[in-house]
């Protein structure tokens, strides 16, 4: 546990900042576990515990929320996560076809990196862009009104 | 007063509980599956689903709550449909594998599935898939049979507090799991065995070897442990405990458990068992009969009493021996053999604390129901880690915790890291716990006014308060923030009731009488239940039972000839009026003037500080009788070994901390002689008579000649025990007569007991400490040597650690795992080193359980003058890397 007023540096040292945004420290801890996936790119037993000391909650429980979320990566990634939507309304206007491109182009499936290390790619249920779909997260920035074409060129602008 | 029918019939309640509740107190049964008295509310499984009049849809009968003039129906043909449709989902993915399930009898949803019938699966697709987790040293995990409902994880979370399992993944991917994904790394309470409904958590030390319903019987008994006294089932088949459990409403543990009761009972079915009676023949010890054994041993005794009188004979009892035993024991010793010389493991802390806080408080001062903790509006742990050395009575406070109660831990509490409010915990480590009782005591006379209640005690408050340290003074040599200590103060100003909880670490200091008269003053502004931490099941009935040098049965002193005369006239023979030798002034003197000693049921050789000394000091003597279950250190050493049964062979009674007497039941028979009747016959062939047929009998007798047990029977005594002040007439040390004959130790005379505290107070500034420092430390998965004779525990801990924090690592060079060698000045040993976060820095935590490097090969001692209770000290402490 940190004392009040210590500097703490290294990593997630961020998640200081994030602590005095909340009324306890469980309620941190879904921003602090994003902060922590920005930070090593994905979840590791060693980034849930540090973040679970961080925040002085348990291991487990740290744990047991981060998998409910398919937001946090369990297994390493590539450099960027490429999360696409495949439900009803953006199945509708083709999603299912750009998977086919992604695999063609990139060697990705569902729940893998490609061979380069540059994309995973995770299937999502619903990204909240409906209207505005086929829609994909890159990261953290949504990507709307996809096609075969805009696709590689959004894809193409992450290295 | 609400009103309502169930199933038609007219129900009346005082209080709006659930339909669950309402039902069940009717005696109309529910179906649940994720619903548990002991745990919070769920609604998850739907088994208790109920149709109530007017409602549209079916209500679960576990989370709604009665109205007036509600009309519930709990069979109906459309709620045994519902939960027939639910048992079909449960068992789309639950796999029929009843007959390899140990759980098969035992199993909730196997009855409910027997209740609505067996239901022709409709889902296709295939049940989903998790391989056994069998890594685990005592719990197996099948997540194929997990039901999701969540109690194992609601009670590791809710009750137990260590939140050492959760559920992972989502959906149909769902599963219970420990962080590690593999072992546990838990308190292993196995209390979620108690609450999983199905076979998906289960002990692995009775896998497979049994069905429960063949187990010939279930005996409810008193651990073994500790000073709690959970009441235990002992599952019991061809004279074997085949399992230890616990149900929902059992003892003072309400049907929790921890590690050690629950898996530490293997010990009572070891091979290493004494069998047979030895005697020491040539310098062996060989085969003896029964009356040889008996005979040679009282005719020793009765030879050195002849010619060095009974003041050459002394006696040791241990923690675990049954009131009716020791009660024979200082008998036999007083009466018998002439001697006070008569002592036990209480003077380590528990005897001489509590006989201090009864000087300011009177008798039964730290009697204090374990049940009341979660009430009290604050809970200060003191020095001793509740939840490691006492763990039932440390979810109590886990659970004031989770109620919103302030929970303030002074010194190292490890246990409560996750529940407390305040942490006053010197950067040094353990030792400075009086300093930071003393600055929150000096704070908290700042803000909390005094009552009036106690003129006394006020006075010698007031005489103090001009000398307590500062904030400041506190900060600067024990590093405890100055403004944290000011904070607390200010967090307990309001507080009305709350409860303090001490253990041996505050009394074996040379401090004690400072600490304990902090403590008492502590407890006296926030009107606080006092509890001491016991560390064995029967602590407190070594001291009710007068098994101390200067107190007889019912705790009267030795030295008022009024209570003596009384004795001596109930055992028809003398007492010596003076007070005798105590436990380490005995092993001093052995080979000097005292020639023989009596050992029941304790390991003095092992369980004492300055080891090598104390062996020596054994090894002087004439004659030496040990009566223990094991073939101990110091039995090893005796003239005369009578083997003894183990607690579930015998009937008998313990007093835990809260002054409960609870009978422990003989679950087991066993080839040999009950400890009573070994003392009876030695007894009797000292000349005393022994007219005892049973352990009633001896009861009988405690009842006639100890005030405090005046009135009570063995069989009074019910489930849930007798509770203090039991019937008799406790002592109330400021209005009993002798007060003015009292010694200084608990006199009440102007000056005689607060004196003392003025002068204690503070001679020189607070000192910091600075170095490497040895503590002894107590881990939470054993008990003396005891408990290294059950399998299940040395497959969880099987070899002595020292543990210290990684910073302190680092400099002394050493990293997890390493071989290092500890000493000092009274020996060495070599173990691992197990680098641990959260330690304090400098310290350095090594256990006394293991033989060959137990950690009183290293300790020393010193006496505290007064008590004479030994001090742990360790010069020229040194740890090199193997």
């Amino acid at each position: 546990m940190s004392e009040p007023g210590m500097v703490v540096e290294g990593p997630l040292a961020g998640l200081e900042e994030i602590k005095k945004q909340y009324p306890t420290e469980r309620a941190a801890l879904m921003p602090a576990l994003h902060a922590a996936q920005r930070e090593f790119g994905w979840l590791s037993h060693e980034a849930l515990a540090a973040v679970a000391s961080r925040l002085n909650l348990p291991e487990a429980t740290v744990r047991s929320t981060a998998s409910f979320y398919s937001m946090f990566q369990g297994k390493s990634t590539g450099r960027h996560a490429v999360r696409i939507c495949t439900n009803v309304a953006c199945m509708v206007l083709g999603a299912e076809g750009l998977l086919a491109v992604l695999n063609g182009l990139y060697g990705l499936a569902p729940g893998q990196t490609s061979p380069d290390g540059r994309f995973s790619l995770e299937v999502m249920e619903c990204i909240g862009a409906c209207d505005k779909g086929p829609s994909m997260l890159v990261n953290e920035d949504l990507h709307t009104d996809l096609s075969a074409e805009k696709i590689i060129e959004v894809l193409e602008t992450y290295e | 007063m609400v009103t309502l029918s169930i199933n038609g019939r007219k129900v009346e309640l005082e209080a709006p509980v659930t339909i669950l509740e309402a039902a069940r107190k009717n005696g109309i049964d529910i179906p649940t599956l994720c619903h548990h008295p002991a745990l919070e509310l769920w609604g998850g499984c739907r088994m208790c689903l109920v149709e109530v009049e007017k409602m549209p849809r079916l209500q679960t009968a576990c989370t709604v709550r009665v109205a007036d003039g509600m009309a519930v129906h709990t069979e109906t043909p459309r709620v045994v449909a519902a939960r027939k449709a639910i048992l079909e989902f449960f068992l789309i993915n639950h796999p029929l594998e009843c007959p390899t399930c140990d759980k098969a009898g035992l199993c909730a949803l196997q009855d409910l599935t027997v209740k609505y019938g067996a239901v022709a699966g409709r889902f296709e697709e295939g049940k989903r898939v998790f391989p056994e987790v069998v890594d685990d040293p005592v719990i197996v995990r099948n997540m194929k049979r997990c039901i999701m409902c969540t109690r194992c994880v609601r009670m590791c979370d809710g009750v137990q507090g260590a939140s050492a399992i959760g559920v992972i993944d989502r959906g149909a991917g769902s599963h219970i799991e420990p962080f590690s994904g593999g072992r546990y790394n838990c308190e292993y309470c196995g209390n979620c065995l108690t609450v999983c409904p199905v076979g998906a958590v289960m002990s692995k030390l009775h896998r497979y070897t049994y069905r429960p319903w063949q187990m010939e019987k279930t005996v409810k008994t008193i651990c073994s442990f500790c000073g709690v006294g959970c009441t235990l089932r002992l599952e019991v088949r061809d004279e074997s405990i085949k399992r230890v459990s616990a149900e929902y409403g059992d003892g003072v543990n309400n049907g929790l458990l921890c590690g050690r009761g629950r898996f530490g009972y293997e010990y009572a079915d070891s091979p290493e068992r004494l069998k047979t009676p030895l005697i020491k023949r040539d310098g062996r010890l060989e085969r003896a009969t029964w009356d040889e054994a008996l005979g040679y041993a009282a005719e020793r005794l009765l030879e050195i009493k002849k010619s060095g009188g009974g003041a050459a004979i002394g006696g040791i009892a241990g923690g675990r021996t049954t009131n009716e035993e020791i009660y024979l024991f200082q008998k036999f010793l007083r009466a018998g053999l002439g001697t006070n010389n008569i002592d036990s493991i209480a003077r380590l802390g528990l005897l001489p604390a509590q006989k201090i806080l009864e000087g300011v408080f009177g008798q039964g001062a730290a009697a204090n129901l374990i049940s009341g903790i979660p009430h009290s509006e604050a809970v200060l742990v003191v020095a001793s880690d509740p939840t490691k050395l006492n763990p039932v009575m440390g979810l109590e406070v886990r659970a004031a915790a989770r109620a919103g109660r302030k929970v303030i831990t002074i010194g190292h509490v490890d246990g409560l890291k996750r529940h407390r409010t305040h942490r006053l915990e010197a950067k040094t480590g353990p030792g400075q716990e009086t300093l930071i009782m003393a600055g929150l005591l000096g704070e908290l006379l700042k803000v909390k006014p005094l009552t009036g209640e106690n003129p006394g005690l006020e006075d010698a408050i007031r005489q103090w308060e001009k000398t307590l340290p500062g904030p400041d003074e506190v900060e600067k040599a024990a590093g405890v923030a100055a403004s944290l200590i000011s904070a607390t103060a200010a967090d307990l100003k309001e507080v009305s009731t709350s409860s303090i909880i001490a253990g041996r670490e505050l009394a074996s200091s040379m401090d004690m009488r400072t600490n304990m008269l902090l403590l008492a003053a502590l407890g006296y502004i926030l009107n606080s239940r006092i509890f001491l931490i016991s560390e064995h099941p029967n602590e407190q009935g070594l001291i009710e039972m007068g098994c101390s040098p200067d107190m007889l049965p019912g705790e009267r002193p030795l030295e008022v000839s009024t209570f003596r005369e009384k004795y001596e006239q109930a055992w028809g023979a003398g007492i010596n009026p003076e007070a005798g030798l105590t436990l380490m002034e005995m092993i001093e003197q052995a080979g000097a003037s005292i020639k023989a000693l009596y050992v029941l049921g304790e390991d003095p050789a092992f369980n004492l500080p300055a080891r090598g000394r104390v062996k020596e000091a054994l090894g002087r003597l004439d004659f030496l009788v040990v009566q223990d279950i094991f073939m101990t250190e110091t039995a090893a050493m005796a003239d005369v070994v009578f083997p003894a049964l183990c607690w579930s062979e015998k009937d008998g009674t313990y007093t835990n901390l809260e002054k409960r007497i609870q009978k422990l039941k003989k679950a087991l028979v066993k080839e040999g002689i009950e400890d009573w009747r070994i003392l009876a016959e030695i007894g009797k062939r000292a000349g005393l008579p022994a007219r005892y047929r049973n352990v009633s009998d001896i009861f009988r007798e405690i009842a006639q000649v100890s005030p405090i047990h005046a009135g009570l029977s063995f069989e009074s005594i019910e489930e849930g025990g007798l509770l203090w002040p039991y019937k008799g007439k406790p002592l109330v040390y400021s209005a009993t007569p002798y007060s003015a004959a009292q010694s200084s130790s608990v006199s009440t005379a102007a000056g005689g007991l607060y004196g003392p505290w003025a002068e204690a107070a503070w001679s020189g500034a607070p000192q910091a400490q600075n170095g490497l420092k040895l503590v002894l430390d107590k881990p939470l998965l054993h008990s003396d040597t005891l408990s290294t004779h059950s399998g299940a525990l040395m497959d969880l801990m099987g070899g002595p650690e020292a543990r210290l924090c990684p910073e302190t690592g680092s400099k002394l060079g050493i990293a997890d795992g390493d071989a290092v060698k500890v000493s000092t000045e009274q020996g060495h040993i070599s173990l691992k080193a197990r680098l641990e976060s959260g330690l304090p820095e400098d310290a350095l935590f090594i256990s006394n359980n293991f033989r060959g490097a137990g950690a009183f090969e290293l300790f020393g001692y010193q006496l505290e003058p007064e008590s004479k209770t030994p001090v742990l000290t360790a010069q020229n402490l040194k740890v090199e890397r193997l």
